[in-house]
């Protein structure tokens, strides 16, 4: 294996890593400190912020340093590369680079939406030098909120790494963003009339290093050291995108991506970015209810969860129907599974179709919109997160698990006594044409987060959480199993969807999904891989030794 | 029918008598809290109350619509009718007492029916006080039982080991006096002082007694330094921590009826009642002789709250061990002693004038022996022994 | 870390003879303490509503929102105020400036400031970076209802308009526009705007806690 040194450090790497001098320094886990560089996008080595030593080791060993500082992005490790990122040299280096992208940036610090997670801010702080020696005025450029109907843009902050054009470049291929002028007089702009609107734009201001690419969803909404992260993973398809959700007081405001390179690498796009908000939707279900004749009776969870159980367990096995939803988690369809068919084995269980819209959305594209290979982000037509997980589930469950229409055939051909709905999707789930069905049934329950054509029709309403809300497991497309997280309380009287069913079912204790996750492992052997219970930040694949299969386009037929 | 008209008199009288007095005590009461907190902020460089009335002089006034209007909290937890009889028993036993008390040159009025004491010629005088107002401790007892609170229960222990050690040196302290004047009865023990002139006050002959007397009557009325049974600090009000209004009111009425009680007491036994040098003698003989006869008592007890008053700013309170080592260690054999000392005297019909001699040997006697003592006790502390060790 | 003999002081306990074991001599001389502050005619209280008190330069009372050369509100709504608060009494809600104010990105919609929860500790004051939220000297505002002490914008500036002219209440910045921080290789140290004698000062001598003008004035 070849050998490199790094701060005079002994590093290994294997000759197919292709490592630059950043790369070979966070093997000893020193940062160099770098602006215009990405792991996914091109090298144009333009910030300097970057600049090491580098030399070679001459074959009789004696080291020859090269005289002039180099970008160490732009600058291969090879055999016997020695790189040097904290010498004196360096770091005069760093501090003049930084007293020059500051020359023309305000310190506007305080109004700033990025200031605390602030490239400029930091790497000032720990390279800088604290002060500028500049007398003159400085550059004032125009705002532009027209970059985008979500991205606006201030001009005067911006330090030209052009992270921001190499990506609607390279990663979605639209290229709306691009420079105009040069010298002090450069701008990134948009051509007139095509703003900046393509399904990853959102991605610019998570790349942009300083606020000057700022979400107009975000704007002002908080200050960013105010927000606690939760690791998550955004429903709404099922790509199955890592992400955060940031929260302050039990109010989200933004998701980010997460790095996960075995899910979607870093970006996500704009459809899941802000596709949240109807977790915030006056609308909700915010109570439970139990109804008699129309009337409610009861909006107490401790009355209407024994209520139901009793209901449930004393109606006839082949009597009950359920539909699962693949909104929910593994743990959730594991509880509910497994509690109904402990009532008796010929529950009739079916699971909802996922929706799918379209086809799969892949980028980059050329200019007129065909995909171009290869793909370096998809957005799937199956709109739903966790359609394998909870197939898994079910087909542990039921040796022949019905399709929703068979089951609301049943229904309606008076078939069933009990009906158990599982809602969740934000978009519908149900027609008010499906709803006719479920008309003829005596008990009807539906668990959901919005109002739906059969939330009026039900015995038992049980509110229940989106996926910033709940804890479990998210199977996505290519069978990657990742854990969601718990960001924020549900409205009040809403329940996390696993504490409804944890409850329902009259498990003692309380509902913990890593530890559920062990006993769905050694119950079901498709899921086996959940045997950890703690999945990691990345997730984990269900089938032993798996790689990224192929984008699958679409799921239709046999199990749903 | 005279025999009856003239006890229905008596009875009128006796109970015109105790409505004037009663009334008096509760407003010279409520007044001398007024003295109380003057005298405090003067001592702490303060102005004390001036906002209510000229010179703050309705202060009390507005205190006692206070107490009144306040809103009366028995707490649910308690027991409620030991709760309400707590403040009561206080009050009642205090100005119980005051029935045999002299207030004045007793018999010297030109109108018969018109006398210094509400119950005349009670030859069981001293004992009598002390047995009603050692029931006084009873209200603090209860009430602090009754709150059913820790603090309170606490307050009332510490009250109830205190008032009963110290019942023993307040009581041997007058048994001299009693000796000597061969009556209980206060009168005539104020009559005998008056006859017998300035140095014929009890003062001179029983120095230490009074001394006794001033310190145990201090710790039965739970007056600083003595107040450890309502220390805010440690007990958060001690055994009225539950008490609110009215009752707070009369437990305070009943501690400061105890220190007037005390103090008449003090100057009736001790310095000669009314009689004062050239003012106040049994031979004078001018048209209001008796007025000045009672402002001279009056002034007397006044002076004697001043200083309770005075010390309450002035010593710390008391370590509830050192209340108990002053109690027992010194007070009781002191007394002891002094009562010995004059029995000896009045036995062998010595001159009474060793009496005083003797007192001050007693005391010096203490002294050297509490000097002896504590300098023994501080070399056994162990920080002694761990500097001693560290020096060399 | 063990204690060094030199570390610890000893303090005797004080002897006990004769007269302070009779207790006497220490309660005459107690005595003659309290009755000789009786005697001296000397009072410290101050009789507050006819007499107002004369309070310390540093005195920190009510809150004010000041105002910027054109009267609007210099609130910048960065929310340090809101960060640096220990009592969490500061609410501000964000917006974007109007378009009138050109030079300005983001401004308080909301500012509410809850000063009943308020500690009145001036750390809003030490961290706002355009002083636009400074402490005052009135410290007998009242209140008949706890929401009337949840003073917003418009009060506080209010507030600002009672006190700007009130010599105790100078307008303690000469840092108007955001982010000269820049413009000095030796930063200034920010001193009152109207002078503060030295008399006046509550510690005589400079000490590192006195603020006083260093180097050259940029106004002059």
């Amino acid at each position: 294996m070849p050998k490199a040194t790094v701060n005079n450090q002994v590093i290994e790497f294997d000759a197919s890593e292709q490592l630059n001098c950043i790369q070979a320094a966070k093997k000893i886990g020193f940062e160099v400190p770098h602006y215009c560089w990405h792991p996914e996008l091109s090298v144009v080595a333009s910030c300097r912020m970057c600049l090491v030593e580098v030399g070679d080791t001459k074959p009789d060993g004696t080291v020859v340093m090269q005289p002039k500082l180099v970008p160490g992005c732009q600058t291969p490790v090879k055999e016997g590369t020695v790189v040097l990122a904290d010498s004196p040299k360096v770091k005069a280096a760093q501090a003049a680079t930084l007293e020059y992208l500051l020359l023309n940036h305000p310190l506007d610090c305080p109004t700033c939406d990025q200031a605390g997670e602030c490239g400029l801010q930091d790497y000032s702080y720990k390279y800088g030098r604290g002060y500028s020696r500049l007398q003159e005025p400085k550059n004032q450029k125009p705002d532009k909120d027209h970059i985008g109907e979500q991205i606006t843009l201030f001009t005067d902050r911006c330090i030209m790494c052009t992270r921001c054009v190499r990506f609607t470049r390279e990663i979605s291929g639209t290229a709306e963003l691009f420079v105009t002028h040069r010298g002090t007089k450069e701008e990134i702009d948009v051509f007139p009339g095509e703003p900046c609107d393509n399904k990853l734009a959102g991605n610019v201001v998570d790349l942009c290093p300083v606020g000057a690419l700022c979400s107009k969803d975000f704007l002002y909404e908080q200050r960013v050291w105010w927000l606690n992260s939760a690791k998550s993973v955004c429903p709404n398809c099922s790509t199955g995108c890592s992400i955060t959700v940031d929260q302050n007081e039990d109010v989200v405001y933004r998701l980010k991506p997460r790095e996960n390179p075995q899910a979607q690498g870093h970006f996500m796009c704009d459809e899941g970015r802000f596709g949240w908000k109807y977790q915030q939707r006056e609308d909700r279900l915010a109570y439970p209810e139990q109804r008699e004749a129309g009337r409610v009776v009861s909006y107490g969870w401790d009355d209407i969860l024994p209520a139901l159980r009793k209901q449930l367990q004393s109606t006839k096995g082949d009597r009950i129907g359920a539909l699962l939803s693949p909104w929910m988690t593994v743990e959730e369809a594991y509880l509910l599974a497994s509690f109904l068919t402990e009532i008796s084995e010929h529950v009739r269980l079916a699971v909802a179709p996922a929706a799918i819209v379209g086809s799969d959305d892949r980028y980059p594209k050329d200019f007129r919109g065909q995909p171009l290979e290869p793909t370096k982000f998809t957005i799937r037509a199956e709109k739903a997160p966790n359609a394998r997980g909870v197939d898994a589930v079910l087909k542990h469950f039921a040796k022949s698990p019905l399709t929703m229409s068979d089951l609301l055939a049943q229904a309606s051909s008076g078939k069933l006594d009990a009906l158990y709905l599982v809602g969740g999707d934000p978009n519908g789930w149900i027609t008010a044409q499906q709803a006719d069905a479920v008309k003829k049934v005596p008990l009807v329950v539906v668990q959901d987060i919005l109002p739906s054509a059969v939330s009026p029709l039900a015995q038992y309403l049980l509110p229940g959480g989106t996926f910033a809300e709940r804890d479990g497991v998210f199977v996505n497309h290519a069978g990657l199993a990742q854990e969601i997280h718990r960001a924020v309380r549900c409205p009040e009287g809403a329940r996390p969807d696993g504490r409804i069913l944890w409850d329902l079912s009259g498990r003692p204790g309380l509902f913990n999904a890593a530890q559920l996750r062990k006993e769905i492992a050694a119950q079901i052997p498709a899921l086996a891989a959940l045997h950890a219970g703690k999945l990691g930040d990345c997730g984990v694949w269900l089938s032993e030794g798996k790689t990224p299969s192929p984008p699958v386009t679409h799921l239709a037929g046999a199990n749903r | 029918m005279p025999e009856i008209s003239q006890n229905l008199f008596e009875i009128i009288v006796t109970f015109l008598t105790i409505t004037l007095v009663v009334n008096a005590i509760l407003g010279i009461c409520s007044y001398l809290i007024m003295l109380e907190r003057k005298l405090s902020a003067w001592m702490q460089d303060r102005v004390g109350p001036n906002r209510t009335g000229p010179w703050g002089l309705l202060q009390p006034i507005a205190d006692g619509a206070k107490f009144l209007l306040k809103e009366e909290v028995i707490p649910d937890h308690c027991n409620k009718v030991l709760f309400v009889i707590a403040p009561t028993i206080s009050v009642f036993t205090t100005l119980l007492a005051f029935a045999i008390v002299p207030y004045g040159p007793v018999g010297e009025m030109p109108i018969e029916w018109l006398r210094f004491i509400i119950a005349p010629n009670v030859d069981i005088g001293m004992v009598f006080i002390f047995a009603v107002t050692s029931l006084a401790v009873y209200g603090i007892i209860l009430g602090g039982w009754a709150s059913n609170n820790k603090y309170s229960a606490l307050g009332s222990l510490r009250a109830s080991a205190q008032v009963v050690s110290y019942e023993i040196p307040l009581g041997l302290s007058v048994v001299g006096i009693a000796l000597l004047a061969g009556t209980l009865n206060l009168e005539k023990i104020m009559a005998q002082q008056a006859t017998a002139g300035f140095w014929g006050w009890n003062f001179w002959l029983q120095p230490l007694a009074c001394l006794i007397f001033f310190t145990s009557a201090l710790a039965e009325s739970n007056r600083l330094p003595f107040d450890l049974s309502e220390c805010e600090q440690e007990l958060v009000g001690g055994f009225h921590t539950e008490y609110s209004a009215l009752k707070f009111g009369l437990f305070f009425l009943g501690e400061y009826t105890h220190v007037i009680t005390s103090a008449f007491l003090l100057v009736i036994l001790f310095f000669g009642g009314w009689q004062l040098p050239w003012i106040a003698t049994p031979e004078s003989s001018f048209a209001l002789a008796w007025l000045v006869k009672m402002l001279v008592l009056m002034t007397k007890v006044l002076l004697v709250i001043v200083v309770v008053m005075l010390l309450r700013w002035t010593i710390p309170r008391f370590r509830f061990d050192q209340l108990m080592g002053l109690a027992w260690k010194v007070l009781i054999p002191l007394s002891i002693a002094n009562m010995v000392a004059v029995m000896f005297v009045r036995q062998f019909n010595w001159n009474p004038w060793w009496l005083p001699a003797i007192s001050l040997a007693l005391f010096i006697a203490a002294g050297v022996i509490g000097a002896t003592t504590t300098r023994s006790e501080i070399s056994r502390r162990p920080l002694a022994t761990a500097k001693l060790a560290s020096a060399h | 870390m063990i204690n060094q003999s030199t570390d610890v002081t000893w303090v005797e306990e004080p002897e006990i003879g004769f007269w302070e074991a009779t207790f006497l001599p220490a309660i005459i001389s107690g005595i003659k303490t309290t009755l000789g502050h009786v005697g001296n005619g000397k009072t410290v209280t101050q009789q507050y509503p006819e007499v107002k008190p004369n309070l310390p330069l540093h005195y920190r009372g009510i809150h004010r929102l000041n105002r910027d050369e054109q009267g609007r509100v210099k609130c910048v709504a960065c929310m340090l105020c809101a960060t640096a608060c220990p009592a969490n009494c500061i609410h501000i809600e964000a917006a974007a400036a109007p378009p009138e104010w050109p030079d300005r990105d983001k401004f308080p919609a909301t500012f509410v400031l809850d000063e009943l929860r308020c500690i009145y500790c001036g750390m809003c004051e030490e961290a706002c970076p355009v002083d636009a939220i400074e402490l005052t000297h009135i410290y007998d505002m009242t209140g008949e209802t706890r929401e009337s002490l949840n003073l917003n914008r418009e009060r506080l500036l209010e507030i600002y308009d009672q006190t700007k002219d009130n010599p105790r209440d100078p307008i303690r910045t000469r840092r108007g526009k955001l982010g000269p921080a820049a413009e000095f290789v030796d930063l200034p140290a920010v001193g009152p705007a109207t002078a503060v004698g030295v008399a006046e000062r509550s510690a005589k001598t400079s000490s590192p806690g006195v603020i006083r003008p260093m180097g050259p004035d940029p106004n002059k």
